[in-house]
């Protein structure tokens, strides 16, 4: 029982200071709170060297606790160990071999210089976290108790290190987050440089404001865009920056949205640091704390002067749009494909009076004048199906009730697919138009009646195409079926064949561009008689610029028959005019012929005494009968040449040597001059260039001036009567005769009127010498003139152009003098 | 020549003298004149005639009424001016019935209208001699 009982108190003891160990060591992890694993194990390892007795105590932790795989030893100095933790943990590994399940829960072997007793435990379910091993040279080591606490303190070692790991890794991330919140801050303020510069950098104009509105921070742009300084911007709206049109509105908007907190809004013009003002978009947003309290503004100003004055220009332009809708002198309409009216113009609604309302749908139609609104409503109905509305011209009613022509005119919109989804139309006012038709219809058929009644027509003549077009007229003149195209064969046929020649030349001139025509030719109608045609035409060219000729032809027949019977007229007039002008020559002429009548009378008397005497005086009989034969040829003589003179011969074109003509007239007058005692001077050119005409007419006219000249001396009594009369050639071709006398003279007053037929200063004259000398002389296209003397008397003259050499012009001269020529007389 | 004895002959018988421009009655007149038994002379003018020693003489004195120069009406007045009361037959070879009433109402004895007969000159002479 002592036995018992003293290993029982021996036993209690050992329990109770085990107890004491185990306390100490489940107190150890309190004492670890919040330090190092390395601390941890330090500390375990030197309360299990105290507590249990050791010499030597190793502790290996893997990688699960610390980041690196640790080891710890403490070891009794008698053991001489000069190994490292590393070397003693791979001595352990070597004796017990690595899987932990197969350690021995004791080993015995000598490590340095004694023999140790060695118990391996793993740290941890599976030794996961490591391993502790705890040896003694005790021989009962380890007693049950020791096995206890080194059991209990190796796993109060891996709550210990599991809690320091814990620790360890919060440290960590607590340093972690450190470094972190560092770099972020640095980030941050990175960002902000270079949210500083992108602000700076951005092309629009930014800057903040407080919540009053004042201003904070500018980017660079809008510094320089104001070429302001912040400062001086801080005052924006007293300095000027803002154009002052735009200020009121602009003030009242900001002020509005700072005590209301509504976001900003407004387009205003800026001055830009240069003076000029531009439009820009002014946004400023709100920033509001978490409790939707505004602490400030962003405001962004976009520059959008460009885009300002397109829209300007885009709403100028859709303004022209509707104003050149509403102003375009039409009236302008639009429907649907049904025809229904859905638009009128604000002209339309003016012209009609009517309001959009009543003219919708099919309202318009009471505008249209009854006369013509059915045609107009089927030909409408007709092109509403077939897609295709033809022009109409209706009366429309205006506002006034007074009806105007208009022309309506539609087209149809269509879709791709060709389907119409629109009708657009005009009514354009051809009142006047219409009008002026009329006025044109009614003037083209005066034009018509007139070229009627004139026998004028027109015609147009293309020289490209030789296209003719001839009026309602002329087809009458020439006698066209007026359904065939007319050309010049056909215009050929009907010219006369005399006049072939002068129409081909006028042809050939006009084409060859001579843009004046005028000339004559005569038509030889199918019935053989003949019309005279008078054409004016001259060259022109058309809108294309192709050359055209454009004449009036006038049927000039019947003035050319009245010309005719006038120019017997004339004729006859003319032959009066010789038979009066000799009738007052006729005492002279008879007396030319009674000086041989009376030397033939007397010497026959003479002879007939002679040859009855006794012894009869043949030789003075002879003398006498020769006289007689002589005086008789002399009078022969004399009647030749008044039967020249009075005969009315027709008119006959000769080459007529006007000095010779001349000396035949004196010789006529001769005796007539004597006895008014003039004084003839002959100066008759000799070798006179021809000239081509009527001698017996030119011969008339020497005759009337030497009457007159003769006339005009009478009764001038202090002077001599001299009579000059030459005949001379003239530069330019042309042949002159003058006559001049020392008469009366003339008033140049009168000198026109001296050639106006029945003006006469004579008492026996009948006044028409003058003119018909005249027209003789125009008819051979010369001219005749007269004129006052420097001295006493006046002068007359003609001149005619020379015969040119080689061209006999008969038929110009038969032309003017055509009356004479056709008109065969009876004398 | 046969001067004296013309002289005689127109001593013997009575001169007629002939003024007319015109050739050929200078030429026959005188013939005629010679062949009725006057003795003759003949002017181309008047203005000759008045010139020449005939003036006086002449008992009868045929005259042109047409000439060139000096008419014979104007020397039937210049003839009366200078006191010659000769006789004048006029001729004229134009037939103006005004002209001879005027002549005669002048003085003058005849106006015979060429071509006129030998039987009117000679009685237009026998009548102005006759005056004589």
């Amino acid at each position: 029982v002592h036995e018992s009982l003293e290993h029982s108190a021996e036993e209690i003891k050992r329990l109770q200071r085990c107890i004491n160990d185990l306390v100490s060591v489940l107190a150890l992890p309190a004492m670890w709170a919040g330090r190092e694993p390395s601390q941890v194990v330090s500390t375990l390892l030197d309360v299990l060297m105290g507590m249990l007795g050791l010499d030597l105590v190793y502790v290996r932790l893997n990688g699960s606790i610390s980041e690196e795989p640790f080891e710890m030893a403490r070891h009794a100095p008698f053991l001489n160990l000069a190994a490292t933790p590393r070397e003693i943990g791979q001595l352990l590994d070597r004796l017990l071999g690595q899987d932990p399940n197969s350690w021995p829960t004791l080993l015995r072997n000598r490590i340095g210089d004694g023999d140790i007793s060695l118990v391996p435990l793993g740290m941890g379910l599976q030794g996961e976290i490591g391993m502790i091993a705890a040896g003694s040279q005790r021989a009962d080591f380890p007693g049950q108790t020791e096995r206890l606490v080194l059991s209990v303190a190796a796993n109060q070692a891996v709550i210990g290190l599991q809690e320091a790991r814990l620790l360890s890794e919060q440290k960590h991330v607590a340093s972690e987050l450190d470094r972190r919140v560092a770099e972020r801050t640095k980030e941050l303020a990175e960002a902000e440089n270079n949210f500083r510069q992108i602000v700076n950098s951005i092309p629009g104009l930014v800057c903040t404001m407080n919540a009053a509105g004042e201003i904070q921070l500018l980017n660079r742009p809008l510094l320089e865009y104001f070429g302001k300084t912040a400062e001086e911007m801080k005052s924006w709206m007293n300095s000027g920056a803002v154009h002052p049109d735009d200020l009121p509105r602009v003030l009242a908007a900001f002020s509005h949205s700072v005590t209301t907190g509504t976001p900003y809004d407004i387009e205003h013009r800026c001055r830009r640091a240069d003076g000029v003002y531009r439009w820009f978009q002014v946004r400023a947003l709100p920033v509001r704390d978490a409790d939707s309290r505004i602490t400030g503004w962003y405001v962004l100003l976009i520059d959008i002067h460009d885009r300002k004055r397109a829209e300007e220009a885009l709403r100028a332009s859709e303004c022209d749009l509707s104003s050149i809708i509403n102003t375009i002198p039409m009236l302008a309409w639009s429907a649907n494909p049904e025809g229904f009216c859905d638009f009128l113009n604000q002209r339309w609604l003016d012209f009609t009076g009517l309001s959009t309302e009543q003219a919708r749908g099919w309202g318009w139609v009471a505008t249209i004048h009854p006369d013509d609104a059915k045609g107009m409503l089927d030909s409408w109905q007709m092109g509403l199906v077939s897609g295709r509305i033809a022009d109409v011209e209706v009366r429309m009613r205006r506002f006034d009730g007074v009806y105007r022509w208009f022309l309506l005119r539609a087209s149809p919109l269509r879709d791709k697919s060709g389907k119409i989804i629109k009708w657009y139309g005009t009514n354009t006012d051809i009142d006047d138009r219409k009008r002026a038709e009329e006025e044109l219809r009614r003037s083209e058929a005066f034009l018509a009646e007139g070229q009627r009644l004139s026998l004028s027509g027109s015609f147009l003549w293309r020289l490209d195409t030789d296209e003719i077009t001839l009026s309602e007229q002329l087809y009458r003149t020439f006698e066209f079926d007026p359904h065939t195209p007319v050309t010049l064969e056909r215009i050929g046929s009907r010219v006369h064949p005399e006049d072939i020649p002068l129409l081909t030349d006028k042809i050939e001139a006009a084409r060859n561009g001579d843009s004046d025509l005028e000339y004559e030719i005569r038509l030889r109608m199918p019935n053989g008689s003949v019309k005279y045609l008078r054409t004016i035409a001259h060259g022109t060219r058309d809108r294309d610029g192709r050359p055209e000729i454009m004449g009036a032809v006038q049927d000039v027949t019947e003035r050319r028959l009245s010309e005719e019977v006038l120019g017997n007229v004339r004729s006859e007039l003319a032959h009066m005019t010789r038979v009066t002008s000799l009738g007052a020559l006729t005492a002279s002429i008879a007396h030319e012929i009674n000086q041989p009548l009376s030397g033939i009378v007397t010497n026959a008397s003479t002879c007939l005494r002679m040859l009855s005497a006794d012894p009869p005086n043949v030789e003075g009989a002879r003398e006498t009968a020769r006289r007689t034969i002589r005086d008789g040829n002399r009078a022969s003589e004399v009647i030749t040449r008044l039967r020249a003179l009075f005969s009315k011969k027709d008119t006959a074109v000769e080459q007529v040597d006007l000095s010779e003509a001349a000396r035949e007239v004196i010789a006529l007058s001769l005796n007539d001059l004597k006895k008014n005692q003039v004084i003839v001077h002959a100066e008759l050119a000799v070798d006179l260039p021809h000239v081509l005409g009527d001698r017996i007419q030119l011969q008339q006219v020497i005759l009337n001036l030497l009457r007159n000249a003769s006339d005009a001396m009478i009764g001038i009594d202090n002077r001599p009567r001299r009579l000059l009369i030459r005949t001379e050639r003239e530069e330019g071709d042309s042949v002159r005769l003058t006559v001049r006398d020392t008469g009366v003279g003339i008033d140049p007053k009168n000198l026109d009127a001296l050639f106006n037929a029945f003006y006469t200063t004579k008492n026996t004259g009948m006044g028409i010498g003058l003119s018909i000398s005249r027209s003789i002389i125009e008819s051979h296209h010369g001219h005749l003139w007269g004129a006052p003397n420097n001295g006493p008397g006046a002068t007359f003259s003609f001149s005619i152009p020379r015969m040119s050499e080689g061209v006999t012009d008969t038929y110009n001269l038969g032309a003017i003098q055509a009356p004479a020529v056709t008109n065969g007389r009876k004398s | 020549m046969g001067g004296s004895h013309e002289e005689a002959v127109i001593i013997k018988r009575s001169l007629v003298t002939v003024v007319d421009d015109d050739e050929s009655v200078r030429e026959s007149l005188p013939d005629l004149l010679n062949e009725f038994g006057f003795a003759t002379r003949a002017f181309s003018s008047a203005e000759e005639f008045l010139a020449s020693d005939y003036v006086g003489q002449t008992k009868c004195l045929i005259l042109d009424v047409a000439m060139s120069g000096m008419s014979g009406l104007d020397l039937q007045r210049e003839l009366k001016l200078r006191h010659h009361e000769i006789p004048i037959v006029f001729i004229t070879a134009h037939r103006d019935e005004n002209l001879r009433p005027r002549v005669l109402e002048q003085g003058a004895i005849e106006c015979l209208y060429k071509p006129f007969s030998d039987m009117a000159l000679l009685d237009a002479l026998n009548a102005a001699l006759r005056g004589n």
